[in-house]
């Protein structure tokens, strides 16, 4: 076999200077972002040894799992269904979509603003970014029947206006410039050419938002589901995985079989590594748990198996699990090089998951077509250093080339998997040479005549680039003897010797000092640090509405018992409790705040008031704040649907730079109640 | 007296026989007699790596032949190496009742040089001299693979008149990875350039390692470039006087 169709895709990628450009700052600002947010967790080690052993537990016992979870979402009111590979999965999808009654041309006048794209479409699904419907190629199935998806992850949306894959797993858009989007934008959306980036996001928000309203179906994947609880937990930073689970009737949640965890307590551990491991920040913006469908909403879960329980049981196991946070991605020297785009399988398609983990559940998950690129790795460990989980990719590697990617015995991959004949051949003869010391010495001195002949006058060869090493280094020349034929055994006499017992001088880096930081203050910081605002106030209902009045407001959106009605009226603001998209601001209690990461909770009634207007208000008791999320997670227990929000909805998909305001929120404002009334 | 086993390593004994004698000698200095099986031959890390499993075992047998005849700690100066014993080994003959216990029991004797010195005899000055500045670049395998990095640090610090200088994005891999720098010489060339600019910007002339895989890699790629700056292995520097 030739590898000769992947290098050419390489060095296409390597003489892509724009891509290059890309490419060198994912991967400085992801690693850097991902060291500063592990300092906060000093214990991230022994949290990371945690995490892989409650991997390894649930896919050791995934059927129990499954069945526990497939039975609480039951329950719960989920419509769960199972689907053993892409196909099916798609069928299941279709049916329910097709199912849906067909929307009619009065339904179409009521949006506000008319999008000539979305126009004629019998359903139109709003999805959010799910690699899962990546690996089944779900768009193309939806298209293929004449239904309308649209993606509404920035970055995503960005890559499907262009027809393309995903080239990063978190960043679906991180091989393009801002020129690129500008352009795009200019030539699909009308939009006058800027390369604004606030500007550009606006746009994809405003026609976005439109989706999010009118669509029929919302399609999201699944990033934990929780065993004991039936919760599934979708995080985003934009807001629109929020959007797609919350806003259209039908939510449809597609999920990896393998994405479970036991329980809350350790969903906290996991959500804790996470963000961190994928953004660098301590926790997504948002952190759903959804549990049971909202009043008016149907939820389908769709569990898909599709290739996971062979590699359940196959030697590639521990590559389950992953929880797709990236990491392993920025990390590594290949993807750096390469992007998403060039892992391609030997009929020219894009792996679905690149980068080290891509490189074994590609071929574990797809077989053959894929098994090349685990040759393309020096096996550095950068990968392996980095998971969340600890898996051990080097090895994973190793044994994708060892040809044990089925569990099936049958299995017609080879040893030496996706290894150029020549080099394959060349290591068998060294083998031989290997078990054969006096033939080894003697190829030795044969060796170092030729590479003498070959280079009399240097101690190093220059061989042309076709040998592969010549393409960019010398070879050294033989050494004139080898050790084995200098070696002459020297005794010692006991006398002679300087050792003595030295210790090692570098110490290990001292515990942090427990501090006893004030909870309101270390909540104030956090949440600041992420573009939130924090006023402590002692009388809540004035200052809130003194706010309002502030920013010359005279419609707000309210969750119940929040806002004293009497007092707004005098205040001669006028309200709503029910979802009224035009509205600019909302005004929720928070059920709890996290100190370590500045985070709120928000359940319920409080979805849509903290979603969909512009400026979103928040009303907590400094009571009500505790350490980290942990000592609150069980709070979402009885809850249909939560979210711990961390600060106003963000995105960096454009080059990295962040922006504000995406799809939820461009303001958080949240007053701390420091009363101690109630 | 205490007594070591070396092992080379096929790439040290082919072509820097010279890094072997500084390993004995500095071993000798210390009072420590160091036996050479001649049998060994290579670890089996090149098949094993590019998946080739029979021809790994063959070679790893072989060698674990060689040394259960042997007594003694085995110390090679390689840390890629000694990560293929002590966990590449294990992998290779999993679930073999017969031969998992005989790769166990010579995983449990391997030591990388510098970790040998530190952490099992207790040294960090071997009493070397060397004039000027020095850089250190971790071998992927000696750094990640058995986490061995303060070792080789605390080592040059204590070198009389050098100054250990920083290298860089030094944990980065130069591009080396055995059979991946013939298989895919491309990504092999842009890792490798980058790992010389780094060495630029250190302003040392002298780069460090701990294997003779980067070492035979980046003095290459220097030689290929017509830089100056040079690459030594570690027991080098520790054998100058």
């Amino acid at each position: 076999m030739s590898n000769l169709f992947f290098r050419e895709r390489i060095v296409e990628s390597i003489n892509n200077p724009n891509l290059q450009t890309a490419l060198d700052n994912n991967t400085e600002r992801r690693l850097r972002g991902r060291a500063l947010a592990f300092e906060s967790i000093p214990d991230w080690r022994e949290r990371r040894q945690r995490a892989h052993k409650i991997r390894a537990d649930v896919i050791d016992n995934l059927d129990e799992y499954l069945n526990q979870f497939i039975k609480k979402n039951q329950e719960n009111g989920v419509i769960v269904h199972r689907a053993k590979d892409s196909k099916e999965a798609i069928q299941i999808v279709l049916k329910i979509v097709n199912s849906l009654p067909q929307r009619t041309q009065s339904e179409e006048q009521e949006t506000f603003v008319p999008l000539s794209d979305l126009r004629g479409e019998k359903v139109l699904i709003a999805k959010s970014k799910s690699m899962v419907t990546e690996e089944i190629e779900l768009n193309h199935a939806l298209e293929k029947e004449n239904i309308k998806v649209v993606e509404t992850d920035l970055g995503e949306y960005i890559v499907q206006l262009r027809k393309e894959r995903p080239s990063h797993i978190i960043t679906p858009a991180a091989h393009l410039k801002k020129e690129q989007v500008a352009q795009l934008f200019h030539e699909k959306l009308n939009i006058e050419y800027t390369e604004d980036i606030p500007t550009l996001t606006a746009t994809a928000r405003k026609i976005l938002r439109e989706v999010f309203l009118t669509a029929d179906v919302g399609i999201s994947g699944v990033n934990f589901g929780v065993a004991e609880t039936g919760n599934i937990c979708v995080v985003s930073n934009e807001g629109n995985a929020r959007m797609v689970a919350t806003i259209p009737p039908v939510h449809i949640a597609l999920m990896g079989m393998e994405r479970l965890v036991p329980n809350l307590d350790d969903l906290s551990l996991f959500i804790s590594l996470l963000a961190r491991s994928a953004t660098g920040q301590k926790i997504s913006v948002y952190t759903q748990l959804l549990r049971k469908p909202l009043p008016n909403q149907t939820r389908h879960i769709i569990i898909l198996d599709n290739g996971r329980s062979r590699l359940q049981k196959s030697p590639l196991k521990e590559s389950l699990y992953c929880i797709r946070c990236g990491a392993c991605l920025n990390a590594c020297p290949v993807f750096r090089e390469l992007s998403g785009h060039a892992y391609i399988g030997k009929d020219k398609t894009i792996a679905p998951y690149p980068g080290p983990i891509g490189s074994v559940i590609s071929p574990g998950l797809m077989g053959e077509n894929f098994v090349h690129l685990a040759q393309a790795s020096s096996l550095c460990g950068a990968c392996k250093d980095v998971c969340p989980v600890d898996i051990d990719l080097p090895k994973m590697l190793t044994r994708v080339r060892a040809g044990q990617v089925n569990s099936n015995q049958l299995s017609v991959i080879s040893e030496g998997a996706g290894l150029n004949q020549l080099t394959k051949l060349s290591l068998q003869i060294y083998t031989r040479l290997s078990t054969r010391p006096k033939l080894f010495a003697f190829s030795q001195t044969f060796a170092s005549l030729i590479t003498f002949l070959l280079s009399p006058f240097s101690q190093w060869i220059h061989l042309p680039a076709f040998t592969g090493w010549g393409y960019s280094k010398d070879f050294p020349r033989f050494g004139n003897k080898t050790f084995r034929s200098q070696w002459k055994h020297v005794t010692l006499s006991e006398t002679k010797g300087l050792l003595h017992n030295q210790r090692d001088s570098s110490v290990e880096p001292a515990a942090l000092p427990q501090s006893d930081i004030n909870l309101i203050e270390q909540f104030t910081k956090e949440l600041t640090a992420v573009s939130g605002n924090v006023y402590q106030t002692k009388n809540v209902q004035q200052d809130v509405i003194d706010f309002i009045k502030s920013r010359k407001i005279h419609k707000i959106m309210l969750e119940l018992n929040t806002l004293d009605e009497s007092l707004l009226q005098k205040a001669n603001i006028d309200f709503t409790y029910d979802h009224d998209p035009q509205i600019r601001l909302g005004v929720t209690n928070a059920l709890v705040g996290l100190a370590d990461t500045g985070s709120v909770l928000e359940a319920d009634e409080a979805l849509h008031p903290s979603l969909l207007p512009e400026i979103h208000l928040m009303m907590l008791k400094s009571k009500n704040i505790v350490q980290s999320l942990p000592d609150a997670i069980h709070l979402v227990e009885d809850k249909n649907a939560a979210v711990f929000i961390t600060g106003p909805s963000r995105t960096a998909d454009i080059e990295m730079t962040l922006t504000i305001g995406v799809h939820g929120p461009k303001e958080l404002h949240v007053f701390v109640d420091v009363s101690n009334s109630g | 007296m205490p007594t070591i086993q070396l092992f080379i390593t096929c790439l040290t004994d082919s072509f820097f026989p010279q890094t072997g004698q500084s390993v004995v000698n500095i071993f000798h200095r210390l009072g420590i007699d160091v036996e050479f099986a001649h049998e060994q031959t290579c670890c089996g890390q090149p098949q094993f790596n590019a998946g080739l499993r029979k021809d790994a075992r063959a070679v790893a047998e072989h060698t674990i032949k060689v040394f259960e005849n042997t007594k003694g700690d085995i110390v090679t100066p390689s840390g890629s190496c000694a990560h293929h014993f002590r966990h590449g080994y294990l992998e290779l003959f999993e679930g073999d009742d017969l031969w998992l216990p005989r790769a166990k029991a010579l995983a449990n004797r391997v030591y990388e040089f510098t970790e040998y010195l530190v952490d099992k005899l207790n040294v960090t000055d071997v009493g070397a001299k060397w004039d000027g500045l020095l850089t250190y670049h971790p071998s992927c395998h000696t750094l990640r693979g058995m986490n061995i990095d303060k070792q080789p640090r605390a080592l040059l610090q204590n070198v009389k008149g050098a100054t250990l200088v920083e290298l860089p994005n030094a944990n980065e891999c130069c591009g080396f990875g055995g059979i991946m720098s013939v298989e895919h010489p491309e990504l092999s060339a842009e890792w490798l350039k980058r790992k010389i600019s780094n060495l630029e910007s250190s302003n040392s002339p002298t780069l460090v390692v701990t294997d003779v895989g980067c070492l035979m890699h980046i003095a290459g790629g220097l030689n290929r470039q017509k830089k100056k700056q040079r690459v030594i292995h570690i027991a080098e520097i520790l054998n100058q006087r």
